[in-house]
């Protein structure tokens, strides 16, 4: 390695040190999932890297409607749960076994696109993420803290810790859309999360990823279905809004057109999921 | 940083010692400093499959594992899943089941069949190729590979083999 | 029986099983000698261009740095894989000169002491590249005032003086005219990468006696051994090539790439040299099969005979051709499929482009003249209302049967593996069809001889 310094540290104020101590020049890496390859390939050259997997960063623990997730906790710590559903779906649709002991789910906000497939879950669960530096603690709605392609609000000093998500209480609908059935790079990730009141829709959360520089909210969307029974009028509408909405991108998995096409194809697909009388899943 | 040096356990019955640079992984331990060969490199990018290792039981790939992330942890490769004498029940199920052709996935895929085996004494097909998801072979079709593993878990079911770790 | 050779009818045990399955088995790469060092390779940026000069002075500071090769390094520079069985002209490159002709193309080989090392050096090697218009497709590249790729002045392999391979047989313009039907379709196939789980690579090393040792994966060892040889202007008996298992070949390793400059490399710094494909390299730089443009017009009875054929092919060999004129023989050879057609024209290009370089790769030549062919088999047989099985059992070839290259069919068994295939998937087929054979067309219905 042209790696000078590898370290490991035992806790989050010895990591923070580190952080304060080396600044942007220290490479922060957790799964190594993301990072190892470009190390690997010569891609990155850093001198210094921080691994998190000691830092005691990764609990899983479900208190009072909440669940808290450690930034280190692995992708099969998600599978494990029972608590939220959705995360169990999205982390079994996200590589393969072995990355899935190794990757995070801090980790995995980080992962520009295609990939982010547990990104997109949160997002539509409105999960909380906590930065933290040396000297202060922050939360932050997750719906805030992209800025754009592989950039975000944390800053310099910053580490993200802790992601927080609210259990949810009515069915939730994930799908993520390969060209494989597993272990493969998303052409969409569509997440739904509805609130209901009677037979009606009083909110909605539409996430998608792969079809935007970061997992995004389909707002214009989420909008067509308030008040509405999920009718299939309000699936149609919903999901040729969000198709219209999204930002999609061509990569050696799909191209731009097709990505559009299949965000309204399964927009549709999970909102059906979630109509009254479809049995769906989830809970 | 000057090298640092880094044990942890390999297979039952062995502490291994290492100097390594910073970063080093453990993929390029095993294979360039151990002579552990059985564990390949196909991508080092975590694609393949081919490099995987059990740490404390579980899957991994060692082309991405720094070797300082495994100190003071068990860590499995083919050559400790092999016994002495004869073979593991996995091992066997591939040979009779003509589950190779240039046999270079191979290491990988009975390491994590070893591991699904651990978990799971009695997968369904189904179960078999989500474990294999992350190992790619280009040779076989996969259809070979996972009827090894499906005969390989009636053998040890059958015959209570403990199976050698 | 106790005879131990008896083995027919038996189920036998690999005789690599228990390698495979312990992991003992050796790859090229799994030989680790001490003192090893790495190469990696500088590779163009672009897909044309000019060389004007190569600065490795920043590369050569790296600590572990060893070594910068260029094409003035290699005694032999240019050669062609094919030339050990006559093909002509010499016309690829060890290390880049002059030009650059595809992206990814080798240009200088770095040597350093680790990986890492030699990593940083090739990102620290400045390269002065006046870029030149380039070509993607073949057609575009035979259009006069196309970018030429070669350094004889035009786009095509040259067969005995001729641009392309020629077959020819009866008058299919003649044919044409009296036919029912002209059938035409224009079939596009995409590169394929081998994509084995091992990549390309070997390690080269010097030995007490003054020889040189390469453990490759090569497919083709005396291949690689031969051009090695003659591209290093030393006699064979000095290298010793072992090989022995791929992981995973499928036409990917036969090109002769990384054992001339590995084996460079170890006799100029006397050392053991490690060169192995990166996944990256192995995907976009290493050989692929060729894409293909294959036009067809035929000329078609109302009952369903094809009495004429004219096949249009053109083969993307890429920046070099390696082994794609082999492939053009072959096709053109096979192109009219195994069917009975008087009258045949095939004219079928090896085209260089800009892209990456292909090569062989399962059944190449083949392969994708059957997708073509059989696509506009059911075509017609759409056209002339007849059922796909019958459209093909009224075309195939018999024994005896003269095909397009002016060789008589021998041993032809379409007909016969038909009517298996039907049993197989529960088609029925006509009683006509069913009793048809493969005997020459003026014994037909007589017994063969033949199961």
């Amino acid at each position: 390695m042209t790696v000078h310094s590898y370290y490991l540290p035992r806790s989050l104020p010895e990591a923070l040190d580190l952080l304060a101590d080396h600044g942007p020049s220290l490479l922060v890496m957790a799964g190594g999932t993301v990072v190892m390859p470009l190390i690997n390939e010569g891609l990155s050259l850093p001198e210094a890297v921080m691994g998190l997997r000691r830092a005691g960063l990764d609990r899983l623990e479900r208190t009072d409607g909440m669940l808290t997730i450690g930034a280190t906790a692995t992708l099969t710590q998600l599978l494990e749960q029972d608590a939220v559903p959705m995360l169990r779906d999205a982390a079994r649709n996200t590589a393969s076994w072995s990355i899935r002991n190794m990757g995070t789910v801090g980790g995995n906000l980080f992962t520009p696109p295609p990939g982010g497939d547990v990104a997109v879950a949160l997002l539509a669960l409105d999960a909380t993420v906590t930065l933290a530096s040396a000297t202060a603690r922050r939360d932050l709605p997750l719906a805030d803290f992209y800025t754009g392609f592989m950039t975000d609000r944390l800053a310099d000093d910053e580490l993200l810790v802790e992601v927080r998500v609210p259990i949810p209480t009515a069915p939730t609908a994930y799908i993520k859309f390969g060209r494989k059935h597993a272990n493969t790079p998303a052409v969409v990730t569509v997440a739904v999360r509805l609130a209901w009141d009677g037979g009606a829709v009083t909110d909605a959360r539409i996430a998608l990823g792969a079809v935007g520089p970061h997992p995004i909210r389909a707002r214009d969307a989420e909008r067509w279905l308030i008040g509405t029974t999920l009718g299939p009028d309000a699936i149609a509408a919903a999901a040729s809004a969000a198709a219209k909405e999204c930002e999609p991108f061509t990569d050696a998995i799909a191209t731009d057109w097709y990505r559009r096409r299949m965000t309204g194809v399964f927009v549709a697909r999970a909102l059906e999921q979630l109509a009254p009388g479809a049995g769906g899943k989830g809970g | 940083m000057a090298s640092t040096i880094v044990t942890f356990e390999l297979g039952d019955d062995r502490e291994v010692e290492v100097m390594v640079r910073p970063m080093t992984t453990l993929q390029t331990v095993l294979r360039n400093q151990l002579g552990l060969t059985a564990t390949k490199e196909g991508c080092r990018q975590g694609g393949c499959g081919s490099c995987a290792v059990l740490v404390d039981g579980e899957p991994m790939l060692s082309c991405l594992l720094p070797v300082e992330d495994v100190a003071g942890r068990r860590v499995t490769t083919l050559e400790s899943l092999t016994p002495t004498e004869g073979l593991h029940p996995i091992q066997q199920a591939f040979i009779d089941g003509y589950a190779f052709q240039c046999g270079y996935c191979t290491p990988g895929m009975v390491i994590v069949a070893a591991a699904l085996l651990d978990h799971d004494s009695a997968p369904s097909v189904d179960d078999i190729r989500w474990a294999l998801a992350g190992n790619i072979c280009r040779c076989t079709g996969y259809g070979p590979i996972v009827e090894a593993i499906g005969a390989a878990a009636e053998t040890i079911g059958a015959g209570q083999v403990e199976e050698p770790r | 029986m106790n005879d131990p050779l008896n083995v027919v009818g038996r189920s036998v045990e690999r005789s690599d099983g228990i390698g495979h399955v312990t992991g003992r088995t050796v790859f090229a790469s799994d030989h680790v000698v001490p003192g090893m060092l790495h190469l990696k390779m500088v590779r163009s940026p672009l897909h044309h261009a000019r060389i004007r000069g190569i600065d490795t002075s920043d590369a050569e500071r790296v600590p572990g740095f060893v070594r910068a090769l260029t094409a003035a390094d290699v005694p032999h520079n240019r050669y062609t894989i094919l030339g050990l069985i006559g093909v002509e002209p010499e016309e690829e490159f060890v290390l880049a000169e002059e030009r650059v002709r595809f992206k990814g193309e080798a240009m200088v080989a770095i040597v350093a002491e680790t990986e890492e090392a030699a990593y940083e050096a090739v990102a620290k090697v400045h390269l002065d590249l006046e870029e030149l218009p380039a070509v993607f497709d073949v057609e575009e590249a035979l259009k006069p005032g196309a970018p030429v790729v070669t350094h004889w002045g035009n786009n095509t392999f040259m067969y005995e003086g001729h641009p392309c391979r020629r077959v020819r047989l009866g008058d299919v313009e003649a044919a044409f005219a009296r036919a029912d039907h002209i059938v035409e379709g224009v079939y596009d196939t995409s590169p394929i990468e081998h994509a084995p789980t091992e990549t390309t690579g070997c390690i080269a090393v010097p030995e007490a006696n003054g020889r040189y040792t390469v453990y490759t994966n090569t497919q083709a060892l005396y291949f690689s051994l031969d051009n090695t040889s003659i591209i290093l202007q030393v006699p064979g008996n000095q290298l010793h090539f072992v090989g022995g298992t791929v992981g995973g070949g499928f036409g990917g390793k036969v090109d002769v790439i990384v054992e001339p400059i590995a084996t460079l490399a170890a006799m100029k710094t006397n050392r053991p040299v490690r060169y192995v494909y990166s996944r990256a390299e192995e995907m976009q730089v290493s050989s692929t099969r060729s894409a293909w443009r294959i036009y067809l017009k035929d000329g078609v009875t109302a009952d369903g005979h094809i009495i004429a054929r004219k096949v249009t092919s053109y083969a993307d060999s890429g920046a070099y051709s390696r082994q794609t004129p082999y492939a053009l023989t072959k096709h053109a050879a096979n192109a009219a499929g195994p069917y009975a057609i008087p009258n045949v024209s095939i004219d079928a290009y090896c085209v260089y482009t800009n892209r990456q370089p292909t090569s062989a790769m399962r059944g190449f030549g083949v392969t994708m003249a059957s997708f073509a062919l059989e696509v506009q088999m059911d075509k017609i047989a759409e056209l002339v209302g007849l059922d796909p099985w019958t459209i093909r059992f009224l075309n195939a070839y018999h024994d005896g049967d003269m095909k397009p290259h002016r060789k008589l069919a021998e041993d032809a068994t379409l007909i016969e593996t038909m009517q298996a295939a039907a049993a197989l998937v529960g088609h029925d087929l006509a009683p006509d069809l069913k009793a048809m054979t493969s005997a020459p067309r003026g014994r037909r219905g007589e017994e063969s001889g033949r199961p």
